[in-house]
């Protein structure tokens, strides 16, 4: 993990774990809007090192296959209407319930890259990253829907038993998904948390 | 048609009941017929897992039996294998089997039968096969799940090399599917609309991580799906190499091998090979945690045979390789210890060692291997555990290396690793006399002699050189020896000896001693024996000389020369019975002139010059050309010289010059050749062959012509550099004359005009001598000093000329007149007013109306009031007019003497004229008087003319005649002065 992103994290994980009653959300809004935007920078860095370790087709240049899909995983992509009319808790819950499910999914592309790639600590160092990044992200969510006075809701295991029985292509399909998903929902935590600062200014 | 239908069923009816009823036939004979057939798959290995039953076998009774399996692929006609399995079966035993698909089970529906028959020898009667069972159907495809596309097989794992078949299943027959490996589509054979199978053979290994091969299904441009497989291909695991075991000490085996490629896959696919050690006699095994090395325990002492097998193991493979061995011929000492010299001394050592005692009267093969001087010396020698060698013969002052290696001396097996270390011999006495040499010198009473040596070579030298012992003996005269050490790096020494005969003695010394002496006698008689010099031509490997050999006995012979630049004395000794050599250094450079000397050594030692050669390794064309003076130019002819060119120091023999000239004239000169210059003109070129002639006269030319000359001196290597011609115009043919003629004319004028200047004084004396003004008489101021207001000068005209009175002379007379004269003369020297006149007079204007003579006749004093006293002197004479007479006693002397000289010039004698002036008469008898009256002549008495005319002619005028005989005669310019 390079240094800055230690120190963003450590900044903005620290105020929703000692602040119990927060006055206002507009902080730790405005908190996760600007981590949000950093894991924006670095995904399509992620994606691209990910396939680049998997070989063909993947490695292949312009590589998509959006009809992959895992029914574990939930799909960033929203109509807008549907998207624009959510409420804040309903914004949020969806939000969180998807960067639980990323950091789950994250951490068991990880496991199969450390058995397939034993030899590539980038790529591992990348997904490791970007796990920490969204387990910060879900902390910073947590504080806001606290402030908002909003429930919590519960932490599910989203990974039930679909994950070992998978061939070794299954699982490089399955690490571009999670790969891709996380980039996605990045966008679209970004533009959640961009409507929610604009509602709740400081 | 219909009717055909009908015959073909009744046909198949009729051979199934036939068919049925033999079975039953059969059954009823031989009831084993395989029963409760089970199939079941196994996807990783794609196989089948058949499992049944023989019933009707008798009672614990075991039997041989063959059973033949059949397995159709998609319908039960497609018989794909066929195979007979032979076991031994019990009573009840249930029967597995196991087949392994090519093709993917999941891309196919498989269909399993079986029959038997006994092979038996209890059932010594001909054995009938059972039924076939009924078809087993195996399908996986059922299970697949929802999605579109299905690729197998799934991670399999196959050895580079093997054959693989892949598939895919298409739920859609609409989907357009290609498939790739490694990026390259691939092309298959279609088994049904939905399952196409690709044969891979002979697949490569690309990485450890595996090979992708997918599938893309699509309809039009629209990709529906992606599904693939990753295929892991394994290197072929090789037999391991050069495995040998071994022991150092009794108590454990040391095996080793090359493992050769590593089989290792990602994925956890597979792991690195295993490799696994099994003895036979003990029959232990141990599997080894390196994959090249593995240590055994010895536990039995006892044991002396090994069988070892090493076995090497991945998922795919196993291999393995054997050895058998006695262990005591393994054995691998170890290193030798504590190498050690004693007695170290100039020319032997000891040397001693140590080597690890492994059992008692164990003995040792060692091998000494001592390296020095570039040389290496091997010696085998036989040890128990201490091991000693005398080495011998060795040089003095080395180091050596010396190393020691042991092996087991009864049963080789390997060497251990060399032990060694480094020693170094003693210094001994240098053992050859130095190389000596010597320049003499010789200067009026003595000699000064240079020696010079060679260092010795570091096999003579034996040691390091501390200082040179030179020792000088007078061989005419009894006296001591005198003894001189030089310090060692010098390579020279001077010596100034007297002109007697010396024998010098040089030594070189080290640590331990001196060397031979190495003697040269030096001659009483320097060496001024003339010897010509040779020229001699080197070539780039040196100089070959010869020379005639010394008449009488010669210990040999010795060359020397100087390089350069450094200018070091060189030289080389040859034989006494050779008169010939070549010198050849690197150090010779061309261009540079070398002088070799030749000398006999005679058997006194004494050197002696035989010859001299000079030469060059190789001569270059000269570096500069000469200046070139141009002299004696004339219209039709020039001379170039350049006397100051040197031959000598040049860097090759010059041979002569070429004289190249350009003019505008197309034919060159009568001894001129055409040349072509390097720049492509055209000139005339002359060729001088002698080096010592550097003039040339270059004539036949034309008057007011462009000439251009170049001289070049060359050598045998070609010319000097090219350089500017020199531009010479010729005069022309009349400028020339005028020259001749009027350089000597100005020459002369300008004499002239110099002598001319220098005589002016006396031009004028001589030529217009200045005429008295009396107006300006010094009379005119003593007749105003006496305020006589009516004196006048008297005119000539007023004059009326007397006659003159010749009057013979009588000797006596003539004597005294000569006395008087003298006494007159010393009494005008006494006079101080006189000197007056010497000073210069200026502004004087000119001659005056009266001339005045002198007569001897005549009284002085008058005459001194004159004005004859006047002289013209040049306007401010400048002191050198005046010379030595700058002081007035100088004046007086030098006028006392002129003035005699004059008179003694005149001979009296021969005068036969007399002046008598009419007016002096009276005056001559009284001299006493005449100071004093001087102011009283009567009117007009003041000129004192005479005449020598004869009586009849009346005042004639003074002709040009007289008076130039009286200038003569009385030489007036010495007179005044």
């Amino acid at each position: 993990l390079p240094p800055p992103a230690h120190l963003c994290l450590l900044t903005l994980l620290s105020p929703p774990l000692s602040s119990a009653a927060p006055t206002s959300p507009a902080e730790p809004i405005s908190q996760a809007y600007s981590l949000a935007l950093y894991m924006q920078k670095n995904t399509s860095m992620l994606l691209q090192t990910y396939l680049q370790y998997q070989g063909s087709p993947f490695s292949d240049s312009g590589f998509s296959a959006p009809e992959l899909q895992l029914s574990s995983l939930p799909p960033a992509t929203a109509f807008f209407k549907t998207w624009r009319a959510l409420d804040d808790g309903e914004r949020l819950s969806l939000a969180q319930g998807a960067f639980l499910a990323l950091t789950q999914h994250l951490q068991l592309v990880r496991d199969d890259q450390s058995d397939l790639n034993p030899g590539s600590p980038i790529l591992l160092a990348q997904l490791g990253t970007a796990r920490l990044r969204a387990q910060g992200l879900l902390g910073n969510m947590a504080a806001i829907m606290t402030a908002l006075g909003l429930p919590m809701p519960p932490e599910e295991d989203t990974l039930e038993l679909v994950a070992f029985g998978a061939s070794a292509f299954e699982r490089k399909c399955r690490g571009y998904v999670v790969t891709r998903e996380y980039g996605h929902w990045t966008d679209r935590a970004v533009r959640d948390l961009a409507l929610l600062k604009a509602k709740y200014p400081a | 048609m219909a009717l055909f239908v009908v015959f073909q069923t009744t046909f198949f009816l009729t051979l199934l009941s036939l068919r049925t009823y033999q079975s039953e036939v059969l059954a009823e004979r031989l009831p084993l017929t395989p029963v409760s057939l089970k199939v079941s798959t196994n996807s990783i290995r794609q196989s089948l897992h058949l499992q049944w039953t023989v019933h009707n076998l008798p009672y614990h009774q075991e039997l041989k039996m063959v059973f033949q399996i059949q397995i159709s692929r998609i319908e039960t006609s497609n018989v794909i294998w066929v195979g007979n399995y032979s076991t031994t079966v019990k009573w009840n035993q249930v029967l597995h089997w196991s087949w392994e698909s090519e093709l993917p089970l999941e891309c196919a529906t498989h269909f399993v039968r079986i029959k038997s028959v006994i092979d038996d020898a209890s059932f010594p009667e001909p054995n009938f096969w059972s039924n076939w069972s009924s078809w087993e159907e195996v399908s996986v495809q059922d299970s697949l799940g929802q999605s579109i596309l299905f690729v197998f097989p799934k991670d399999k794992l196959v050895e580079e090399g093997s054959n693989v078949t892949i598939c895919y299943v298409s739920r859609n027959i609409q989907n357009n599917v290609s498939c790739y490996l490694e990026g390259k589509q691939i092309h298959g054979e279609q088994l049904d609309p939905h399952v196409t199978a690709f044969n891979l053979n002979s697949v490569p290994f690309i990485r450890n991580r595996g090979t992708n091969i997918y599938c893309e299904a699509s309809q039009g441009n629209v990709s529906k799906g992606i599904e693939g497989i990753v295929l892991f291909v394994s290197k072929v695991l090789e037999e391991p190499k050069d495995f040998s075991c071994e022991t150092q000490d009794f108590k454990t085996l040391h095996c080793t091998w090359d493992p050769g490629t590593d089989t290792a896959l990602g994925w956890s696919k597979q792991p690195s090979q295993s490799y696994t050690l099994f003895e036979s006699f003990s029959g232990e095994k141990k599997l080894c945690t390196h994959k090249n090395w593995c240590n055994w325990q010895i536990t039995q002492d006892s044991q002396e045979m090994y069988n070892f097998t090493l076995i090497a193991e991945n998922y795919l493979r196993k291999r393995s390789v054997n050895i058998l061995f006695n262990l005591t011929h393994r054995v691998y000492l170890m290193n030798p210890f504590s190498v050690n010299f004693e007695n170290v001394n100039a020319t032997n050592a000891i040397m001693t060692w140590k080597v690890h005692s492994m059992r008692n009267n164990f003995t040792y093969l060692c091998q000494i291997e001592l390296h020095g001087e570039g040389k290496m010396m091997q010696y085998d020698v036989s040890v128990n555990v201490n091991g000693e060698y005398f080495l011998s013969e060795l040089e003095p002052a080395t180091e050596y290396m010396a190393r020691v290696r042991c092996a087991d001396a009864s049963h080789f097996w390997k060497w251990t690793e060399w032990s060694g270390q480094n020693f170094t011999t003693l210094e001994a006495a240098p053992s050859e006399a130095p190389d000596v040499w010597r320049s003499v010198n010789s200067e009026p009473g003595n000699h000064t002699v240079t020696l010079f040596w060679k260092p010795l070579s570091k096999l003579h030298a034996n040691g390091k050189i501390l200082f040179y012992n030179v020792v000088v003996e007078n061989l005419d005269k009894p006296s001591r020896s005198e003894l001189r050490s030089i310090p060692a790096p010098a390579n020279s020494t001077k010596l100034i000896l007297d002109k007697c005969s010396y024998q010098i003695c040089v030594t070189a010394n080290n640590s331990v001693g001196a060397s031979p002496a190495s003697i040269i006698v030096i001659s009483a008689d320097p060496e001024n024996k003339e010897v010509e010099e040779e020229r001699i031509a080197g070539t780039e490997g040196g100089f070959s000389l010869s020379w005639k050999p010394q008449p009488g006995d010669v210990i040999g012979y010795v060359v020397d020369w100087c390089d350069h630049p450094q200018d070091v004395l060189q030289w080389k000794n040859v034989g006494p019975n050779t008169t010939s050599t070549v010198i050849s250094t690197d150090a010779f450079r061309p261009g540079v002139r070398y002088d070799f000397r030749i000398y006999g050594l005679s058997t006194k030692r004494i050197a002696c010059l035989l010859e001299k050669k000079t030469g060059y390794s190789q001569e270059l064309a000269p570096s500069d050309n000469p200046h070139v003076l141009v002299d004696m130019l004339t219209s039709h002819s020039f001379t170039l010289s350049w006397k100051d060119y040197s031959t000598e120091s040049q860097p090759g023999f010059i041979q002569g010059y070429h004289v190249y000239l350009k003019s505008k004239a197309r034919q060159c000169h009568p001894r001129f050749q055409k040349a072509v210059l390097s720049d492509g003109s055209e000139c005339c070129k002359y060729t001088i062959d002698n080096p010592e002639e550097k003039a040339l006269i270059v004539d036949n030319l034309k008057p007011e012509s462009f000439y251009e000359f170049f001289v070049t001196p060359f050598t045998s290597a070609g010319e000097g550099p090219n350089a500017t011609f020199t531009k010479v115009t010729t005069p022309d043919e009349h400028s020339s004359m005028l020259i001749r003629i009027l350089l000597p004319m100005v020459f002369c004028v300008l004499l002239i005009m110099i002598v001319c200047y220098l005589k002016s004084q006396w031009i004028k004396e001589t030529c217009y001598p200045d005429i008295p003004d009396p107006y300006k008489s010094s009379i005119l101021s003593l007749i105003k000093f006496k305020e006589n207001p009516h004196l006048t000068i008297m005119n000539v005209s007023d004059c009326i000329p007397d006659a003159i009175e010749v009057v013979s002379k009588p000797e006596g007379t003539k004597i005294q007149l000569l006395g008087t004269r003298k006494s007159l003369t010393e009494t005008e020297l006494t006079k101080p007013n006189y000197l007056y006149l010497l000073p210069t007079e200026k502004n004087h204007s000119g001659p005056g109306p009266c001339i005045c003579f002198e007569n001897f006749t005549y009284n002085q004093a008058a005459s001194d009031a004159g004005s004859c006293g006047h002289v013209p002197v040049p306007p401010k004479a400048p002191p050198s007019m005046l010379g030595l007479m700058t002081s007035p006693e100088n004046v007086l002397k030098a006028l006392e003497k002129n003035y005699m000289n004059s008179l003694g010039e005149v001979p009296a004698g021969e005068t036969s004229l007399n002046y008598v002036s009419q007016l002096a008469s009276p005056m001559s008898g009284d001299k006493d008087s005449l100071p004093t009256n001087p102011v009283e002549p009567p009117h007009c008495s003041e000129y004192k003319m005479q005449m020598a005319v004869p009586l009849r002619l009346a005042l004639p005028p003074p002709t040009e005649n007289s008076s130039l005989s009286s200038i003569t005669l009385l030489d007036p310019g010495e007179h005044y002065r």
